[in-house]
Formats: structure tokens, C-alpha cells, sequence
């Protein structure tokens, strides 16, 4: 076995362990949002409570939140308190607006949830699941944020809570509503 | 109590681990043979505690006690009982355990059954053995025990996945296992032999069969898993490039490229170091697989329990085993130069190599492709899939490339070939395999992979059968008897040629299989309502009803639908729409029809409220191929295991 | 009649009366449908395309395929829009570009460099070793010439 064999092999080798070491780390909510900076989707549908009609253009040049979430979903329980608190935080904010999306539910189910852990912000349905895949939905919860010109700025895979809320409300939602450039 | 016996016992089985592994550094330190015997009382013990520790489990599970984690978490009070074993092995904790019995029951055989004529390689075999075994008891005890209560106990389990709620589910585990586990004798041998450095041929003569055995294993756990796949999740293929089944077929591939190498090295006394390199990639692979499936890296988006610390554990641990092997090989390879003498470059000896090497990057296909996802999110931060269309481009032409070595290599001589033996041989099965792509062209088939499929079948079929014919016309010519009885003697007369022949052939025919079921697949999918049809092929399926069925454990709606080749009623076939109790889980039963080696395949994905039902029916021809060839590959191993031995084996 | 019994099918997909039986079979879309579906990835599975999957995700995916095969997009179209909403992710194959090279070529550059370096290897081993002695026999009948190969070939 020559050297370069032998140097070869242990390349080989240590390179395969710093990756599978570095993988086992690896946050799978870190998807690479390809449409962080694009412009947001229109998008509208029936108000999960009312019935009647909602769409993304009444809320034009607005902060808007958007939160996918359903009513089987463990990790939507998990965040709900604490995106009710985030609602209470800025909703006296004019140019602030939160909507929860509900995503693959049934109304009976998603009501009863709401009546049950409370619900302070309007819900539209997303009635074929049409809306979560325009948003490139990979499943719930997720968070949205879109900024006054419609353009998505941020996003984030799994629940709203600890690091991630202060993150969420210091970093990016507090600068926008000021006009001034979020911080990643 | 039970499970306590059982948790007991299996601790113990760590510390005799521990115990058999210093008793094995003891017997080399002061070379006293008592102390490789202690150790081997040690293995033998563990194998017994790991006994009543699987015995407990499954004891568990059969009187339903949900008071143990484990059950509760894989099975219910509806279960059937039968797959109730397969939930023993359901489950993460489970199946550790039983790849580690199946460990400590290979490890014993292998001890007791090599003792009297290998007492020098003992004590490595009893401490590397006892090292793995140790590895999975530490990993099962401390981190995924199948052995710990639920505090309160429930009234009733959750459920076993629907999925694995199938006759496959119940061999599938423990075959794959037997497989990857079987893999570690000669590696452990392989071992012993670089650390004792008594380097020649010794370690490869006695692993033979055990390699051999373990590779049957590993095919037969691989095939079953396709043929789960097929009419279990619905969509009428059996191999999807997904990361488990690639964790599987990885150590396969390295594995029958050393089956394959050792011959070199049993005739010619060569390549010593390249075996040992081999072996101790197939056992690796078999590691790294346990790994990928085990700690998560792979799994998809939006699972958000996966627990790291788990995961660290068996990286630690798979990278000592492999760090140890490698290290061992690469201090001691320069006592192996071993005299390489080559008389030719077309010769018996060189197409092994050029084996190896096709074995080897369909291997690092495979490893590739599975990695580079891992690859491109921790090393870019971005995430792509690689998925069956990557491997039909580029696997599919390495694999090509080994079958057409398959027809060339077993009939060039060692060391020289000559012209003359070279046109003798392969001009007539070029000639076929032209030709029989030629009519496929013809016919109007253009897919490039299945015309250079055919090709290759041609090749190879050919130069099996006219070897084989001419030496069974010259058996039964000097024997006098029918061409069949010159066969039979031709075959028995070497018999370990020809099992691996019949190997061969039935690589080709599941290579046929391969071929004419994605090729030539059809399939449609339509909604219909009952008294409606439709038309595949030339079968044109009824809806005659669609009526409610009940299972001990589930629900469903079962389509009966009427199928009829031209007028005449060939079947029916009845797909369900289940729904399973305990979990809510739907899943699609598919219904099969089996006709001229093809299966008709129907699936019923949907049924409306207002009694609209989607259908999808999938006419495979030649399936059965491919299970078929998949059975005659066993057939030839399994004559070459209990083939009479000659006197120098 | 060959030109009335199409109008009649047309009628029959028109104006579905109850209870009537009827040959259902694929339409252009659904074929279109499959085609496009097997390009695209179930987003939450491992590694399955979304018209093979049974994920509900899955299934939403192939509706808005179908309304936009309906629509009249065209499947390249389609596969840009998932795209642009997943990333290379949501495709089967990772594109060929950049670093992806490196999976779509380098199986088949390891077995060029490995059979280059192979061969080369093989012919060292064969000039550095001595050529047999070549004896002169007698020639072989045809059949004992078969039985000796085929005792050499183990």
C-alpha cells in the first residue's frame, strides 16, 4: 500500500465523519426559503370563523404575518399561546396585521380549536391546500413575514416560541413597522 | 417482571462484553490458552442473556403488556397475533436488539465451529466481536432500551404501523440483519489476520461459506423488501432509490464484489491487501448504514424530534469499529506485498479486478447519491433531491457495464487468454446478443436502456449456455446418457462453478424481469363509478361493486372489480381502501393477478362520499422475473453451501 | 358511422346520466398530469414523487397540477412554478449545474480514472513478470483438450 493509498483513505474517512457529524446538527427547519425577497402571493379565501370572503389585498401595504397552522398539528398548540401574545404586542401598531392560515382541516375541527386555546387575529381557510403550495408550504406550523410593499422578508419552519419569538419581534417585525432594514 | 428478567440480562450481557473483551487481550498478553477459553464461555453466556432478553420482549408482547414502553408503543390489543412478532422488530429499540442477538448467535456459532482448527485467530474473533457487541448493548441499554416501563400504564398500545402490518414485515428485519451481521465473521477473521499478521489464505478458505451465507441473507432481506414495497405501498414499483433501501444495498454491492475477489486470491495467492480492504468496506457500509437509518440525518423535512444525542452515540461508536479496522490496515499493509504475478492483461485475473472496480463505483453511485443531499445542506446550506431519475442515468450503465463482465468473465482462462480461445468463446454470444437487439430495434423498441439491456442478456445468456451445453454434451457422451443426465454430471462434477453459474442466471433473469416490467409498464388511472370500466391493455376492468369489509384490526371499502381479457371473466380483483383502527392510518391494499409471468395490478386510492372511486390498474409484464431470478440466485447459493466438500476446502 | 361514434362518446363525457354504465379511460390532462407528477417530489416524504405518494400534501400537489394543465400551462411552465415555490428540492434530479456536476459526472470519472489507473497497473505486473517457460508438447486430441480446460476452470 503506497502512501498516497494510505493518505487517500484517511481523506476519505475523515471527511465522511466531519459530515455526518456536522448532519447530525443540522436544523432540518433550515430550508433555504427560495422566496425570501420575492414578492408575496396574492392570495384570499373564506374566514375560518365567519365564512366571509378575506383576501391578501385588503391588507395591502401593511406588515402582514402569516402563520399556516392546523388543528391535528402538535407543534401549532405548542406556539399558539405565544402568537396570541405576539398579536397583543403589536396589534395597536396601524400598520400591522396578523392571519393565521389553516391549512388541510376541517372548519368543524379548526372552530372548535379556536374556541378552545383563543383567538384574537382573523383565520382564512385554505380550502385545497392551493395557497400553502403557492407559499411553498412543506407542512405546519410555518411563519411568514411580508413587509408594507408585498415583499416576503421573512420565514420560519416550526413554532413561534423562545429564541425564535424574541428574534422574530426584535429583529425583524419591530424594524419594519419603524421603516428601517430588519436584522438576520 | 418479565421484561425485568429481560433488562437484567441484558446487562449482565454488557458486562461479559466488557469481560470478553479484556479476557481476549489477557489470552494474547500472556498467551494462555484458559483465558481465549473464559472468553469463549463469555460469548456462549451472552448469547444466552441476549436469549431471555429477546425471549422477554417477545413474551411481552404476546401477553400485551403495555406497561412496557416499548409494546404500548408498537402494538395494541387488536393486533393480529402473527404480526405482532413483526412488532417486536417495528420499532427503533426493537430491532437493535435483535440485530445484536442475531450478533451474539453468529458470533457463538462462528467460535464453537472454528475452535478446534483456528485456536489463533480466537481470541481477535472473541474480542472484536465482543467490541461490536458491547457498541450495540451500550447504545440499546442507555439510550433506546426496549426494556422500560410506562408509568401509568395505558389501556391499550398505540399501533404498529399499518405498513409493516405484513407477512414480508415479519422476515424482512431479521434477514437484512443476518445479512449485514454475517458480514462481521469474516470481517472479524479478516482482522485477526492483520493483527496476528498470519496474512495468507487461511482466513479467506474458512470465511467462505460464512461470506457466503451472509451475502444469501442480504439478497434475500433486499428482495423481500422490494416485493413489500410493490403491493404494499400501492404504486406497483419495488425499488425506489430511497436512502434505507440504498443503506441496504450499499454493503451488497461491496459484498459481492469481495465474494468474487477472494477467488483471485484462493488460486493465485494475490490481491491479499485489496480483500482485506474489501471486507472491511462491506462491514463498514454495513455500519454506515445503521447509522443513516438510525440516528436521523436523513430523515425528511418536518420531523422535528430527531434527538442528536442518539445519533452522536452510534457516530462515536460505527467510527471506532471502522477507525480500528482502517488503522489496522493501513500500519500493517506493508508486511502484505504480496508477489503479484500477471501473465497477461486478458486473463481470468484482470476482469476480477476490472469486477471489483465496476462493483466499486456502483457502490460510490449509490453512497453518493445518498449523501449528497447531507452533502449540500451542511456544506451550502441549500437542499436538492436525488431521486430515481439520477440512478436510472447514471447507475444504470455501471450495472450494465458488471452484467456484460458477467458474461465475459467466467469463461477467460487464468493468467493468458489467447486470440483463438477469445473468438472461440465470444464470437457466437456477441453475435446473439446482437442479433436479439437487432429484433428488439425492429420490433420498435427504442429505449436505449432497454435495447442495451438486451444486449447484454444476449451476451451473457449465450455464453452460459453454449459453456454449459458443450461440457454436458461431453459428459453425456463419455457417460452414454441422455443430455440431461451429462448436465447433471457436468454440474455436480464442479459443482462450486456451477452454483455460482446458476447465480448468474438468475442475475439475468431478474435483469429481464427489471427490464420488461419498467419498460413495458402500463398504467392508468381513472375515476369510475359501479357498473363503469375501463381498458388497459387488452384487459378491460369492471367496477362490479364497492362494499364495506372488516378485518380484526381495520376497516375498509373494497372495490370488486371484474376483469376480462375479451369476453371472457379472467378474475376479480379486489383492492381495499383500509382504514386501521387504533391510528386512524389509511392505507391502499393493492389486488394482483398473476398471468403469463406478469401481474395485473390494481389499486383503489379513493372513494368520494358519492361513491366515485379512483382506480389504478398496472399491467407489469414478466414481473415474476424478477422475484424468480431472485429465487434461482438463492437455489445457487445455497448449492454452493451445501456443495460435498473437495479435500483441499 | 366511424365518424358519429366519436360524437357520441363526446356526449356521453357531455351529459353523464345516471346510472348509465360507461368505458371511462385516461384523458390527454391525466396523462399530462402523470408526467408532470413524476417529476416532482413529495415535499414531506423520503424520496418519493408526488404521483406516486399518498401524502395528502401529495395530493394537493397533483390537483394544482391539473388545474394548470387545465389552464392551459404547459408542463415546463408547471415544473418552473413548483420551483419557484420549493426550490431544486421539489425536483427529482438535482439540476445539472454547478456543483451538482460533481454527482452527474463523477461516477463515471472514477470509473475512466479507476480503469486508466487499473490498466496501467495490470500491464506493470505483466512486464515485471518473467514469461513462462515454453515447452514444446505433443498436440492435444480435441476431446482430452476439452477435459483439460474444463478441469482448469475451477
Amino acid at each position: 500500500m503506497t502512501r498516497t493509498t494510505q493518505i487517500t483513505i484517511l481523506v476519505v474517512l475523515l471527511a465522511l465523519l466531519s459530515l455526518f457529524y456536522q448532519g447530525l446538527w443540522g436544523d432540518p427547519r433550515h430550508i433555504p426559503p427560495v422566496l425570501v425577497g420575492t414578492q408575496a402571493p396574492i392570495f384570499q379565501g373564506p374566514d375560518v370563523e365567519s365564512g366571509e370572503p378575506l383576501s391578501s389585498e385588503q391588507f395591502k401595504g401593511k406588515v402582514i404575518l402569516v402563520n399556516f397552522w392546523a388543528s391535528w398539528c402538535q407543534e401549532c398548540k405548542v406556539e399558539h399561546e405565544d402568537l396570541l401574545r405576539l398579536h397583543e404586542e403589536f396589534k395597536d401598531h396601524p400598520e400591522f396585521v396578523m392571519l393565521g392560515i389553516n391549512y388541510q382541516d376541517e372548519v368543524p375541527k379548526a372552530r372548535a380549536y379556536l374556541k378552545q386555546y383563543g383567538s384574537s387575529f382573523p383565520h382564512m381557510r385554505d380550502v385545497k391546500g392551493a395557497l400553502a403550495i403557492d407559499f411553498g408550504v412543506y407542512g405546519v406550523p410555518e411563519t411568514f413575514v411580508i413587509d408594507q410593499q408585498g415583499v416576503i422578508r421573512h420565514k420560519w419552519i416550526g413554532p413561534i416560541v423562545g429564541d425564535v419569538y424574541t428574534n422574530l419581534t426584535k429583529n425583524i417585525l419591530t424594524p419594519l413597522l419603524k421603516g428601517t432594514e430588519p436584522t438576520t | 417482571m418479565i421484561i425485568e428478567i429481560g433488562h437484567f440480562s441484558v446487562v449482565i450481557a454488557l458486562v461479559l462484553s466488557a469481560f470478553g473483551i479484556v479476557s481476549s487481550f489477557l489470552a494474547l498478553q500472556t498467551r494462555n490458552v484458559d483465558w481465549v477459553r473464559v472468553g469463549r464461555i463469555a460469548l456462549t453466556l451472552i448469547f444466552i442473556l441476549l436469549s431471555i432478553g429477546m425471549g422477554s420482549l417477545i413474551y411481552s408482547f404476546l401477553v400485551r403488556d403495555f406497561s412496557v414502553h416499548y409494546v404500548a408503543a408498537t402494538s395494541n390489543s387488536q393486533l393480529p397475533l402473527f404480526y405482532t412478532v413483526a412488532a417486536v422488530w417495528g420499532g427503533h429499540e426493537g430491532s437493535l436488539l435483535l440485530w445484536v442477538f442475531i450478533l451474539s448467535a453468529f458470533s457463538t456459532i462462528a467460535v464453537w465451529l472454528h475452535w478446534r482448527t483456528q485456536p489463533a485467530i480466537m481470541p481477535y474473533l472473541i474480542g472484536m466481536e465482543c467490541l461490536i457487541i458491547m457498541g450495540f448493548l451500550l447504545l440499546i441499554l442507555f439510550l433506546s432500551s426496549p426494556f422500560d416501563r410506562l408509568i401509568p400504564t395505558p389501556a391499550d398500545g398505540k399501533d404498529l404501523n399499518p405498513l409493516l402490518q405484513d407477512p414480508a414485515m415479519v422476515m424482512h428485519p431479521p434477514m437484512l440483519y443476518m445479512g449485514y451481521v454475517g458480514f462481521s465473521i469474516p470481517f472479524s477473521f479478516a482482522m485477526a489476520a492483520l493483527f496476528s499478521g498470519r496474512l495468507g489464505e487461511e482466513w479467506i478458505k474458512v470465511t467462505q461459506r460464512w461470506t457466503i451465507f451472509a451475502w444469501l441473507c442480504l439478497t434475500t432481506g433486499i428482495l423481500m423488501g422490494g416485493y413489500w414495497a410493490y403491493y404494499e405501498l400501492g404504486w406497483g414499483g419495488y425499488w425506489g432509490w430511497d436512502p434505507v433501501e440504498n443503506a441496504s444495498f450499499m454493503p451488497w454491492l461491496v459484498g459481492t464484489a469481495f465474494l468474487h475477489s477472494v477467488m483471485v486470491q484462493e488460486k493465485r495467492k494475490m490481491f491479499k491487501v485489496w480483500n482485506l480492504f474489501l471486507i472491511i468496506v462491506t462491514f463498514s457500509l454495513s455500519l454506515i448504514g445503521t447509522f443513516l437509518v438510525r440516528s436521523g440525518v436523513l430523515t425528511s423535512v418536518h420531523t422535528f424530534a430527531t434527538d442528536p444525542e442518539r445519533g452522536l452515540y452510534i457516530l462515536i461508536f460505527v467510527a471506532t469499529v471502522i477507525g480500528i479496522a482502517f488503522g489496522a490496515l493501513i500500519l500493517r499493509a506493508h508486511k502484505l506485498k504480496s508477489q503479484v504475478e500477471m501473465d497477461s492483461m486478458v486473463s481470468r485475473e484482470s476482469v476480477f479486478l476490472f469486477n471489483n472496480l465496476f462493483f466499486l463505483v456502483a457502490a460510490a453511485t449509490v453512497f453518493l447519491g445518498t449523501l449528497y443531499p447531507l452533502m449540500v445542506e451542511t456544506w451550502q446550506g441549500s437542499k436538492v433531491t436525488v431521486g430515481p431519475p439520477y440512478y436510472n442515468t447514471v447507475f444504470m450503465p455501471v450495472a450494465l457495464g458488471l452484467l456484460f463482465m458477467m458474461g465475459v468473465g467466467p469463461y477467460i482462462p487464468w493468467r493468458k487468454a489467447s486470440q483463438a480461445s477469445i473468438k472461440k468463446n465470444f464470437l457466437v454470444p456477441l453475435a446473439v446478443g446482437l442479433v436479439s437487439t437487432t429484433v428488439l430495434f425492429a420490433l420498435g423498441i427504442h429505449s436505449v436502456f432497454a435495447l442495451a439491456g438486451t444486449f447484454v442478456v444476449g451476451f451473457a445468456g449465450a455464453a452460459i449456455a453454449i459453456d454449459f451445453g458443450k461440457i454436458s454434451a461431453l459428459y453425456s457422451r463419455r457417460e452414454s446418457s441422455s443430455l440431461l443426465k451429462g448436465a447433471f454430471s457436468a454440474f455436480t462434477s464442479n459443482q462450486r462453478r456451477y452454483s455460482g453459474i446458476l447465480t448468474h442466471v438468475g442475475v439475468l433473469v431478474l435483469v429481464v424481469g427489471i427490464i420488461a416490467s419498467t419498460v413495458y409498464q402500463t398504467e392508468k388511472v381513472v375515476s369510475l363509478k359501479v357498473g363503469d370500466e375501463f381498458v388497459i391493455d387488452e384487459y378491460r376492468m369492471k367496477l362490479e361493486r364497492i362494499h364495506e369489509v372488516r378485518g380484526k384490526n381495520w376497516s375498509a371499502q373494497e372495490g370488486v372489480f371484474e376483469v376480462y381479457e375479451g369476453d371472457h371473466l379472467l378474475t376479480k380483483l379486489r383492492p381495499q381502501k383500509r382504514v386501521y383502527d387504533a391510528s386512524q392510518t389509511p392505507t391502499t391494499e393493492s389486488a394482483i393477478y398473476a398471468k403469463n409471468m406478469g401481474h395485473i395490478f390494481l389499486t383503489m386510492p379513493d372513494v368520494s362520499p358519492e361513491g366515485v372511486a379512483v382506480a389504478r390498474g398496472v399491467i407489469n409484464p414478466l414481473i415474476l422475473w424478477v422475484w424468480g431470478g431472485g429465487g434461482i440466485m438463492g437455489l445457487g447459493v445455497l448449492l454452493n453451501i451445501f456443495r460435498p466438500r473437495k479435500k483441499d476446502e | 358511422m366511424s365518424r358519429l361514434l366519436p360524437m357520441i362518446i363526446l356526449l356521453c363525457f357531455a351529459f353523464p346520466i345516471e346510472g348509465l354504465a360507461k368505458t371511462v379511460d385516461e384523458t390527454e390532462i391525466d396523462e399530462r398530469v402523470r408526467e408532470i407528477a413524476k417529476h416532482l417530489r413529495c415535499t414531506v416524504c423520503q424520496t418519493e414523487n408526488i404521483w406516486e405518494s399518498g401524502a395528502p400534501l401529495a395530493h394537493q400537489m397533483r390537483d394544482v397540477v391539473r388545474e394548470r394543465v387545465t389552464l392551459g400551462h404547459s408542463n415546463e411552465d408547471i415544473l418552473i412554478y413548483f420551483h419557484s415555490r420549493y426550490g431544486d428540492y421539489i425536483m427529482m434530479e438535482p439540476p445539472k449545474h454547478g456543483f451538482n456536476w460533481l454527482i452527474w459526472l463523477g461516477p463515471f470519472l472514477l470509473l475512466l480514472g479507476g480503469g486508466v489507473l487499473l490498466a496501467r497497473e495490470i500491464k506493470g505486473w505483466v512486464t515485471r513478470t518473467p514469461a513462462p517457460p515454453t515447452e514444446v508438447l505433443p498436440p492435444l486430441d480435441e476431446e482430452s483438450r476439452r477435459r483439460i480446460e474444463q478441469e482448469l476452470q475451477p
